[in-house]
C-alpha cells in the first residue's frame, strides 16, 4: 500500500464561514461572536421584540430549564444578539458579521432545522443610509457568487429594523442555475433607534444597518444541496463531495 | 400572517378605476407586502396576501388593503367606509362596566330590534365564500364581512336571551379570578362546547345580572344568548382589548382565531363605532329591524402622537434625494396630515395607522412608496480591520492540519436526549438537553461512517468536529468552545489499534501551534477544550487566505449499502494501470461507483495490479449473485485481453 495520505476534507459551511469573513474583512468588518445560549434580554428585549408581540410569532423558541440558568435564558434564535453585545462593548463607528449557529425549535424537514448557521452584519457610523446597504449586499454577493449580483428591496418588518427590508439578489449572466432571476435571501434594513439607544448610541449623531442570511441557505443555492439536515448529519458521504 | 382578499370586494372602495389584479399584485409586491397567491375564482380573483405584524392593525381588512392601493396609485378611494358618518343615537339600556381601562379602552355596544334571522342574500355569501368563509345566518354574516371589510371583530347576542337588570342589559368586563371557569363555543370540527378553567387574570366579558362570564375577551365567545331562526332582537358587541393579554390568553388556550389575531394587532381606536355604524345600516338591509341606539364606553381618548422628521434625517437614512414637495405629496398619499415647521414635518398618521410613531417609521413610508428602485449602492469605503477573531484563526489552523492528515471535518447536533443543561417544551425528545461534549457524537459518527471507506476510497474513518458544549458552572451554563478528534479503522467497531494514529495527529497540532493540548483520550477519540488553549495562544495580526472552495455541485448519494470486492490480475510488465482500468470499469458497468487501484508488483517479467470495486444502487440494496455477476463479466473480459485473475 502507498504512504501517501489522502486529503480529507473540511465541512461546506465552515469553508463557507471562512469566505465570508475574508470577504468582510477586506472592507474592515470584524467577525465577532456571541453566546449560543442567550439571555432572553438580549435576544428579545434589547431587539425590541416585545413580550407578548406578534414579532415573536416569527421564531420558535428553546428556552433553558429554569433551574439550569439564574436569568431567563434561551438558545438564540438569531445572531443579532451578538450585535447588541458588540454595540455595547465596542467604540463607534462601529463594522461587524457575526455568523454562528442559531437554533428554532420546529419540526424538521428539507428546508427546516432545529439547529442552523446565520450570517448577520452591521454598520454603524455618522450618516450610515440604505445605499451602503444596498452597495455592501452587492459587494459580498458579487465576491460569494464570483459574479456580477444585483439586489433589490422590497418593504418587510422586522422589530429590530426600521425601515426593514426584503432583500432579493439576482446573479446577472452565466449558466448558473441561480442566474438571471430575482431570488430571495435576506432581511435587513436600517437599525432601530430603539435598539441603538438601548446600547446608548446617541441616534440623533448615528446610524446603521444590519442584514441577515441563512447561511445554510446561501449552501443550498451555492452547491445545489438538496436536503439541509445533510449539513448536520456527520455524514462522510456528504461532507467528501466538497 | 397571511389573508384572503377579494378583489371584487376591493373594488367596492377603489371604484370603476380600480386597477388589474396584476397591476394590484406587482405594486403591493414592490411597495408594501409578499402577494403569496393569486387565484381566479367565480369572476373574482382572490389575492393571498403575507400581512407584516405592523401592518397588522389597519391591513388585515380589505379597506385597509383598498386604501394602501390608493396610496400606491394616489388615486383616492371611491367609498372609504372610515369615513361614514356614525348616526346611531347614544342609549341607556345597556350599561357596560369595565374594571380596568387599560385592558379595554374602548367598548361599544348597539341594539336593533325586530330582525328577521334568515339565509345571507346572495351577494353576501359570494364575499365571504370567495375568502373562504362559510354562511351561517345573515346575522352571524354581517360580523364577519364587517371584520373583513373593517378589521374590527364583532359580536352579535340574542337579546332577548340576554337577562336584563330593570330594562337594561348590563356588560362587565373584568379579569378573570383563578380557578373560574368560561363555557366557549366548540371550535371547528368539535361538536361540544369547550369548558375553560382559567388562571386568573384573563379578561372576561360577563353578564353583569348574574356574574356569569360569557366570553373570553378578545379570544372567543360561548353560547350564551347565541343568535338562532327565532331571534328578533340583537345586541352587537364591537370593543377593544390589551393586544398582549388577548395573546397570551389566546396562544395559552391553543385558540388563534381571525378574532384574535386583529386584537393582538391592536385595531385603530376609532373603529368600534364606525363598525357599529357599517354593521347597523347592513343588518337592517338584509334582516330588516331598527336601530335602538349605541353605547359607547371610550374614557381615555387615544390622542395619535404628532411626529416631528427632519427633512434631511429622511435623505440621510434612504441615501437618496428627495425634495421636500414629493415627500410631502407621499405622506398625504399615506393620509398623513403634514405641517411643515422649518426643516421639519410635523406628522400625524391617519387614524387607522396604530404603526406610525416615531420618525424612522414616517421615513419607511416616504422610501417604499417612493421606492426602494431609486436606492443607489454605495459600498463604504475600506478601513483597515481593528480587530481579529482569535477562535476563528486557530480554529482554521486546526482544520488545515487534520484536513492535511485526511481528517474530515463533520458538524453534529448540539441536542442530546440526556445531559447537564436541560430544554423546556422541546418538540422533540431526542432535542432536550444540550451536548456538554462532543465525544460521544464523534463516536456515533465514526460508527455510522465506517462502512463507507471503500465507497469513498479511504483507508480508514477519520473524522473531527469543533463546536460548541454547554456545562453548569457555578450555579448557571458555560460555553466552551471544544475540538474532538477520532480514528476508527474497522467496521466492527473500536479495535484498540486507533489510539496510535490518534496520538500521532494530536502531537502534529500540539507541534504546529506550539503548545501542549489537554486531550481527553478514549477507545479512538481524543477532546480537548479550544477556548482553554486559546487564552495561552498569542493574539493574531492577520488572517489566513482562503483556499478558493473548488466548484462542487452536489449530487445526492445513494441511501443503500454498498458491496466491495477486490481482483487482482496478471499483466505483462509494462501495462498502463489506466487502461486496465479502462477495461475493468467497461466490463462492470455503471453500478460500479469506484475502482481503487490497491497495489503493483513486478515478478518474472509479469505485473501484479490489485483493485477494489465498489458496486452501488441508488434504488436496492445490492445483493451477492448480482454483485458475482459483475464480476463474472469481468473475468471474461479480462481473460480476452490475456490478463490472467490470481
Amino acid at each position: 500500500m502507498a504512504t501517501f495520505i489522502p486529503r480529507g476534507h473540511q465541512h461546506p459551511l465552515t469553508h463557507m464561514i471562512a469566505e465570508i469573513n475574508q470577504i468582510f474583512a477586506e472592507i474592515g468588518f470584524v467577525f465577532a461572536e456571541g453566546p449560543e445560549a442567550e439571555l432572553e434580554l438580549y435576544n428579545f428585549d434589547r431587539l425590541n421584540i416585545k413580550k407578548d408581540h406578534p414579532a415573536r410569532d416569527m421564531q420558535d423558541t428553546f428556552w433553558l430549564r429554569p433551574a439550569d440558568v439564574t436569568e431567563p435564558t434561551v438558545l438564540r434564535t438569531h445572531t443579532s444578539p451578538v450585535q447588541v453585545r458588540y454595540m455595547e462593548s465596542h467604540p463607534l463607528p462601529i463594522r461587524m458579521i457575526c455568523p454562528g449557529k442559531v437554533f428554532r425549535n420546529e419540526a424538521t424537514d428539507a428546508t427546516h432545522e432545529a439547529q442552523f448557521y446565520q450570517l448577520e452584519g452591521m454598520y454603524i457610523d455618522r450618516g450610515v443610509h440604505m445605499g451602503q446597504l444596498k452597495g455592501t449586499i452587492e459587494y459580498f454577493f458579487s465576491k460569494f457568487f464570483s459574479g456580477e449580483v444585483e439586489v433589490r428591496f422590497r418593504p418587510s418588518y422586522f422589530p429590530f429594523v426600521e425601515p426593514g427590508v426584503e432583500v432579493d439578489m439576482m446573479l446577472k449572466g452565466g449558466a448558473s442555475k441561480l442566474a438571471n432571476r430575482w431570488i430571495e435571501v435576506m432581511g435587513a434594513g436600517m437599525i432601530h433607534p430603539n435598539v441603538l439607544r438601548g446600547s446608548g448610541i446617541d441616534t440623533s449623531d448615528f446610524s446603521g444597518f444590519a442584514f441577515g442570511v441563512g447561511i445554510d441557505r446561501l449552501a443550498v443555492m451555492k452547491y445545489g444541496i438538496d436536503d439541509i439536515r445533510h449539513l448536520y448529519s456527520g455524514d462522510a458521504r456528504f461532507v467528501s463531495q466538497f | 400572517m397571511v389573508q384572503k382578499y377579494s378583489y371584487n370586494w376591493l373594488c367596492d372602495y377603489l371604484g370603476e378605476n380600480a386597477p388589474t389584479p396584476e397591476v394590484i399584485a406587482d405594486l403591493l409586491t414592490a411597495h408594501a407586502f409578499e402577494v403569496e397567491g393569486i387565484d381566479e375564482h367565480d369572476s373574482d380573483t382572490i389575492f393571498e396576501l403575507k400581512i407584516l405584524p405592523d401592518r397588522g392593525s389597519d391591513c388585515l381588512s380589505h379597506r385597509g388593503i383598498a386604501r394602501e392601493i390608493a396610496t400606491l396609485t394616489g388615486v383616492p378611494l371611491a367609498v372609504d367606509p372610515l369615513h361614514i358618518p356614525v348616526t346611531i343615537s347614544a342609549t341607556d339600556l345597556i350599561q357596560v362596566q369595565i374594571a380596568d381601562v387599560t385592558l379595554s379602552p374602548r367598548f361599544t355596544a348597539s341594539l336593533i330590534r325586530g330582525v328577521k334571522v334568515d339565509e345571507s342574500p346572495e351577494w353576501l355569501k359570494t364575499r365571504l365564500a370567495a375568502i373562504g368563509t362559510r354562511s351561517i345566518n345573515n346575522i352571524v354574516d354581517a360580523t364577519n364581512y364587517v371584520m373583513y371589510a373593517m378589521g374590527q371583530p364583532l359580536h352579535a347576542y340574542d337579546a332577548v336571551k340576554f337577562p336584563q337588570v330593570n330594562g337594561v342589559w348590563q356588560f362587565v368586563v373584568r379579569p378573570a379570578e383563578a380557578g373560574e371557569t368560561v363555557s366557549l363555543l366548540a371550535e371547528g370540527g368539535k361538536d361540544e362546547d369547550r369548558i375553560v378553567t382559567l388562571r386568573g387574570g384573563e379578561l372576561l366579558i360577563v353578564d353583569g345580572s348574574a356574574n356569569v362570564p360569557i366570553g373570553l375577551a378578545g379570544v372567543k365567545g360561548g353560547r350564551f344568548a347565541g343568535v338562532t331562526t327565532e331571534t328578533t332582537d340583537i345586541i352587537i358587541e364591537a370593543a377593544h382589548f390589551d393586544a398582549g393579554l388577548t395573546r397570551r390568553t389566546a396562544r395559552g388556550l391553543g385558540i388563534v382565531i381571525d378574532a384574535s389575531k386583529r386584537f393582538e394587532n391592536e385595531p385603530a381606536r376609532a373603529l368600534p363605532p364606525l363598525s357599529q355604524q357599517m354593521i347597523t345600516d347592513l343588518i337592517i338591509k338584509i334582516a330588516g329591524g331598527t336601530t335602538l341606539g349605541m353605547i359607547d364606553v371610550y374614557p381615555v381618548p387615544k390622542v395619535p402622537p404628532v411626529v416631528s422628521v427632519e427633512v434631511r434625517a429622511v435623505n440621510a437614512r434612504l441615501g437618496i434625494e428627495l425634495s421636500t414637495e414629493v415627500m410631502v405629496d407621499i405622506l398625504t398619499r399615506v393620509g398623513v396630515t403634514v405641517e411643515m415647521m422649518g426643516d421639519t414635518l410635523s406628522c400625524t398618521g391617519p387614524l387607522e395607522r396604530t404603526d406610525l410613531n416615531i420618525p424612522e417609521d414616517f421615513i419607511e413610508e416616504i422610501g417604499r412608496v417612493y421606492g426602494y428602485q431609486h436606492v443607489v449602492s454605495v459600498v463604504p469605503e475600506t478601513v483597515p480591520l481593528s480587530e481579529y477573531n482569535v477562535r476563528h484563526v486557530y480554529s482554521e489552523q486546526i482544520r488545515a492540519v487534520l484536513v492535511a492528515a485526511g481528517f474530515t471535518e463533520i458538524i453534529t447536533t448540539s441536542f442530546r436526549n440526556q445531559d447537564e443543561i436541560g430544554l423546556q417544551s422541546s418538540l422533540a425528545s431526542d432535542k432536550c438537553f444540550l451536548r456538554s461534549e462532543l465525544s460521544s457524537g464523534l463516536g456515533d459518527a465514526l460508527s455510522k461512517n465506517a462502512p463507507f471507506t471503500d465507497l469513498l476510497g479511504v483507508a480508514d474513518t477519520k473524522l473531527f468536529e469543533i463546536g460548541t458544549v454547554f456545562t453548569r458552572e457555578s450555579g448557571t451554563v458555560v460555553e466552551h468552545v471544544s475540538l474532538v478528534v477520532g480514528v476508527r479503522l474497522r467496521t466492527t467497531g473500536y479495535s484498540g489499534k486507533e489510539d496510535a494514529s490518534l496520538t500521532l495527529v494530536c502531537n502534529l497540532l500540539e507541534a504546529e501551534l506550539g503548545i501542549p493540548f489537554d486531550w481527553v483520550l478514549k477507545a479512538g477519540v481524543a477532546e480537548c477544550s479550544v477556548s482553554t488553549l486559546l487564552a495561552t495562544l498569542p493574539v493574531p495580526t492577520a488572517y489566513a487566505v482562503v483556499p478558493k472552495a473548488k466548484e462542487t455541485i452536489y449530487k445526492a448519494f445513494s441511501v443503500y449499502p454498498s458491496v466491495s470486492r477486490d481482483i487482482a490480475l496478471w499483466v505483462q510488465e509494462g501495462t498502463e494501470v489506466s487502461a486496465v482500468e479502462e477495461i475493468i470499469r467497461f466490463a462492470a458497468g455503471p453500478l460500479m461507483v469506484r475502482l481503487t487501484h490497491l497495489d503493483t508488483f513486478t515478478k518474472d517479467g509479469r505485473t501484479s495490479l490489485a483493485f477494489r470495486l465498489v458496486f452501488q444502487s441508488s434504488d436496492r440494496t445490492l445483493v451477492d449473485f448480482e454483485v458475482n455477476g459483475f464480476m463474472e463479466s469481468i473475468n471474461s473480459i479480462v481473460a480476452e485481453k490475456g490478463w490472467i485473475v490470481r
